[in-house]
């Protein structure tokens, strides 16, 4: 990993379109200020991890499971 | 019946036919699986809330889905700008949001979904993407035997 310093208001730069300034640092807080291209998405790592997660359990249902929700839940529904 | 309109898949729920125009791409794939990128819905049930995202590539990469409509009065996603771009979304309306839901083993008055996650697709372009939510106005899941009233 490559480790820098940086002062609130100083900046890095990634690539030619990634900019990442320190805003300021107050305590254990650091405000971090991105500038990425349109197209580009960022997430927090540990809602990413949390999606993950989630993908993960929604896979691991066993068919059996699978069919007696489909029925317990069929005619439950709003619509 | 013309054949190369149609791709004979194995999913979690047996070999399936699956029309050209059933295939969602997902340029990102899925939150942990993000080298796969062809999807297809394919439904349990006839009237059943639930569906199965199913990968075209990987038979086992098959997760349980459900409209959070059906089920949810409230349920307000954020999609940000370059989100929309990746879906290619002109309008918001072009899009259909699904979420993930997890059974636990054995216990299916245990279901639920999941909403951290919601997985959003763009019908017309066929495209889809995993949208994380980050408000945290509502809990990452909610249980489906909790009375909705």
């Amino acid at each position: 990993m490559l480790i820098l310093t940086r002062r609130p208001g100083e900046s890095l730069h990634l690539g030619d379109n990634i900019k990442i300034t320190v805003l300021s640092v107050q305590g254990k807080q650091i405000k971090i200020g991105l500038e990425v291209p349109g197209d580009m998405t960022v997430y927090r790592e540990e809602v990413y991890l949390r999606v993950k997660e989630q993908n993960r359990l929604a896979l691991e249902t066993s068919d059996a499971d699978l069919l007696a929700a489909t029925q317990l839940w069929q005619g439950k529904t709003k619509k | 019946m013309a054949r190369q309109n149609e791709k004979i898949v194995q999913t979690r729920l047996g070999k399936q036919v699956v029309s050209m125009d059933k295939i969602i791409y997902f340029p990102r794939g899925l939150m942990g699986f993000e080298d796969k990128h062809e999807f297809t819905l394919l439904q349990l049930k006839e009237g059943s809330p639930f569906l199965v995202l199913q990968s075209l590539d990987d038979p086992r990469l098959g997760l349980l889905v459900a409209d959070p409509y059906s089920f949810l009065e409230d349920y307000p996603i954020r999609v940000s700008e370059a989100e929309q771009k990746l879906l290619r979304l002109e309008n918001i309306r072009q899009v259909a949001v699904l979420v993930t839901v997890s059974i636990p083993k054995g216990e299916p008055e245990k279901t639920a979904l999941n909403l951290t996650g919601p997985i959003l697709i763009n019908h017309k372009a066929r495209l889809g993407l995993q949208v994380p939510q980050v408000d945290g106005k509502f809990p990452n899941q909610v249980y489906l035997h909790m009375p909705q009233e």
